[in-house]
């Protein structure tokens, strides 16, 4: 009987115990707080609407970064507050607003639609307010319509083309290709971007289809691919990606002709598509989730635990946003009401990413990698069976500028349909 | 003198808006009162005429781009790159307006393909009006020496163009000309007996709502300074006809109304409630099931003691 009774007492004490220990630790905190106010960072991902996925992956790659570092950075705690830009330009400007004039963040982060890039890049130059771009990608911003307030953490469009052109000529030795490109700003700079450099070694480009998104059917397209051409590339966005994978099957074409993606098949449409998928070129990007370091292996690691379900590069790239965001508070002490030495930091601390080592070029872009990468099967101990496109070449430190000179590229003017 | 009394405090308040509610509302009132302007714009057609037209974001954009690439590409001033896009608007609608010929479902399928021409030009002729990255860093408005430098300002600016606006649609639609209109709307054939020439009056009814809708695109592209496709989308031409359903067609006040709600659902009630599209849902269908009249219905047959038990 005695060991009974003295269990209650017993949780009393260790009950006590804790809630010393955390009022302490609340102490502590509200100590720190006192000091100094909160840092408000404003991330503008599309919660709802077409891209609500790519949304969401955004947000929880942003969330586990300030998780992983305690909602702190430079000494003071960290809040994050949401605006949904349902991948709206007129509503991310709206959003961008209200977070700056009564939210009062001291960042922006986002957004990730690329159209909705210039928009918000209006708010931080009407503003003052530093904007660090993810994941929205027009070439644009960081060329020939810079701000100053504006930094880019994730990838200019035609940056991850270029490298791909190449691949497809001295790799795959590619000679005649047929190309299959979103018909939108993003995918017109992926792919002119590659074709430019396909076409500056030699090769031809055997046609250019360009389908709007939402393509219902990509019989009409796979139906005017010329017989003659050695290979197709595909750069498709959206469910448009799931619907050419499966009529490509459809029609046949996987006993006629080989398919690249340049930007194709990602870790979010994966578990959407079986094992046809394995051995396939899958994308040209910045990003993998089979990247083979430590950074990245723990990255994914958390993240799966967190999510059940693999990273994509727009989680990875909200990471590091946030990973870059905090390095540079951290190494101005957190006085991130100076905006200046703020993006004076960003522009000059280089950060160790999931991705790789990164640092932004005097146009305000990220120098990375590029990985070309396949789809191999994988099993997964919380997952079991998955796809995940992994590395198969590597294209370090890839500049926005590909090879040419910064003065070069921005004469020649912007990839335009 | 009841009313006279309620307008001038609603005046008061409104100028003293920016003194008290802060930038955030400032701006977000400035939005309303534009796409306020929008809605009404579109009732002009469905309130007064019965004309659901779904291409008033045409008009509303090719104003705006028109002012935003004088503004910013040829260095335009303001005196003449506004009225330039006003003037754009309405030779597109003075067009546009041959739709009149048709009624009903025709002329919703009609005015919704012309949208759609006006937005896929401005998405695919990507060297002229910039395609989805549009045209960014138009200035604030200035003529002269007078120059507008912030959002304040810029409220008062919109403020006095769209109480003009309300000034001169309130003529219109008590004229002789608005009264047909709604005579039009109530019964085609027997004003045509009555020896009316309708295709006239809906042209010019049309042609007027274009004018509206181009006055609200330059204030627009003003207002946020950047401008791109989706000014000119489908969705814009939807919600302008939903906005004046909401508050009430037929009424000036309604898309005033209507704007304000479907505008701070998006911008403050999207900040802490996640599933404010839902709720703008449910607006919309409470609406149409049990206010087809919108909230200036509810309030007339609330003034009118009908509580809704009778007949």
């Amino acid at each position: 009987m005695s060991t009974v009774d003295r269990r209650p007492i017993m949780t009393a004490g260790l009950t006590a115990l804790a809630l010393a220990a955390g009022i302490g630790l609340l102490g502590a905190t509200a100590a720190q707080a006192q000091q100094q106010p909160p840092i408000k960072i404003g991330l503008l991902p599309p919660v709802t609407g077409p891209l609500a996925s790519p949304g969401a992956d955004m947000v929880n790659g942003f969330r586990l970064f300030w998780e992983q570092a305690n909602n702190t950075a430079g000494g003071r705690k960290i809040e994050v507050v949401i605006g949904d830009t349902t991948c709206n330009p007129d509503q991310a400007l709206a959003q961008a607003r209200r977070l700056v004039l009564q939210e009062k963040v001291n960042i922006l982060v986002g957004p990730l639609c690329g159209h909705e890039g210039p928009a918000v890049a209006q708010v931080s130059k009407e503003t003052g307010v530093p904007l660090v771009m993810d994941a929205a990608g027009a070439d644009n911003v960081t060329k020939w319509d810079r701000t100053p307030t504006v930094v880019r953490t994730a990838v200019s469009s035609s940056q991850i083309g270029h490298p791909f052109g190449e691949y497809l000529y001295k790799e795959l030795g590619l000679r005649n290709a047929t190309f299959i490109g979103a018909d939108y700003t993003f995918g017109h700079e992926v792919t002119l971007g590659a074709i430019k450099t396909f076409t500056a070694l030699g090769g031809k480009v055997a046609k250019l289809i360009w389908n709007p998104i939402g393509t219902k059917d990509y019989g009409t397209t796979i139906s005017t691919i010329p017989a003659d051409t050695d290979g197709v590339v595909a750069v498709v966005v959206g469910a448009d990606r799931i619907r050419l994978f499966e009529d490509w099957y459809n029609f046949g074409m996987d006993k006629k002709l080989k398919i690249y993606g340049g930007y194709w098949l990602q870790e979010d449409m994966l578990s959407q598509v079986d094992d046809r998928a394995v051995g396939m070129i899958a994308n040209s990007l910045h990003y993998a989730a089979g990247i083979d370091t430590p950074e990245n292996k723990a990255f994914v690691d958390a993240y799966v635990a967190k999510y059940k379900r693999l990273p994509s590069w727009f989680s990875e790239s909200a990471y590091t946003a946030a990973l870059w965001v905090k390095t540079a508070i951290d190494s101005i002490g957190g006085k991130v009401e100076d905006r200046d030495a703020f993006l004076k930091a960003m522009r000059t601390v280089q950060v160790k990413a999931p991705r790789g080592p990164l640092k932004l070029d005097a146009y305000d872009n990220p120098v990375q990698n590029v990985y070309i990468s396949k789809i191999a099967k994988v099993k997964h101990p919380v997952l079991g069976d998955v796809l995940v496109p992994t590395p198969v070449k590597t294209y370090e430190a890839v500049s926005q500028f590909w090879t040419w000179t910064p003065e070069e590229f921005m004469a020649r003017g912007p990839y335009k349909r | 003198m009841m009313r006279l009394l309620l307008a001038i405090i609603a005046l008061a308040v409104v100028l003293a808006v920016p003194a008290f509610a802060g930038e955030f509302w400032t701006t977000l009132l400035t939005q309303i009162m534009i796409f306020a302007l929008l809605a009404l714009s579109a009732d002009l057609l469905l309130g007064s005429a019965g004309l659901f037209s779904l291409c008033q974001a045409s008009f509303f954009a090719v104003a705006a781009y028109t002012t935003a690439i004088l503004q910013v590409r040829h260095g335009v001033g303001t005196l003449i790159a506004a009225p330039a896009g006003v003037l754009a608007g309405t030779l597109l609608a003075l067009v546009f307006a041959f739709a009149v010929r048709t009624r009903g479902v025709y002329f919703i399928l009609i005015t919704l393909a012309f949208g759609y021409i006006v937005w896929g030009v401005a998405y695919r002729w990507a060297s002229f009006t910039g395609g989805d990255n549009g045209v960014t860093n138009v200035p604030l408005p200035a003529i002269g020496p007078l120059r507008v430098t912030g959002t304040t300002q810029y409220y008062y600016v919109v403020l006095v163009v769209v109480l003009l606006c309300v000034w001169a649609y309130r003529i219109l639609t008590a004229s002789p000309f608005g009264l047909s209109l709604r005579g039009i709307k109530s019964s085609e054939t027997r004003m045509r007996s009555l020896g009316y020439d309708i295709g006239r009056h809906l042209y010019m009814a049309f042609v007027l709502a274009g004018v509206f809708a181009s006055i609200a695109g330059v204030l627009y592209v003003y207002h946020n300074r950047f401008i791109n496709p989706v000014a000119g989308s489908f969705p814009v031409s939807v919600e302008a006809v939903l906005m004046a359903i909401i508050g009430g067609s037929g009424t000036i006040l309604g898309p005033f109304i209507g704007a304000g709600i479907v505008l701070i659902l998006r911008n403050w009630v999207s900040g802490f409630f996640h599933y404010y599209t839902g709720m703008l849902g449910i607006v919309f269908i409470v609406t149409v099931l049990w206010a087809p009249k919108g909230i200036m219905g509810l309030i007339a047959r609330w003034k009118s003691g009908d509580r809704g038990e009778g007949v």
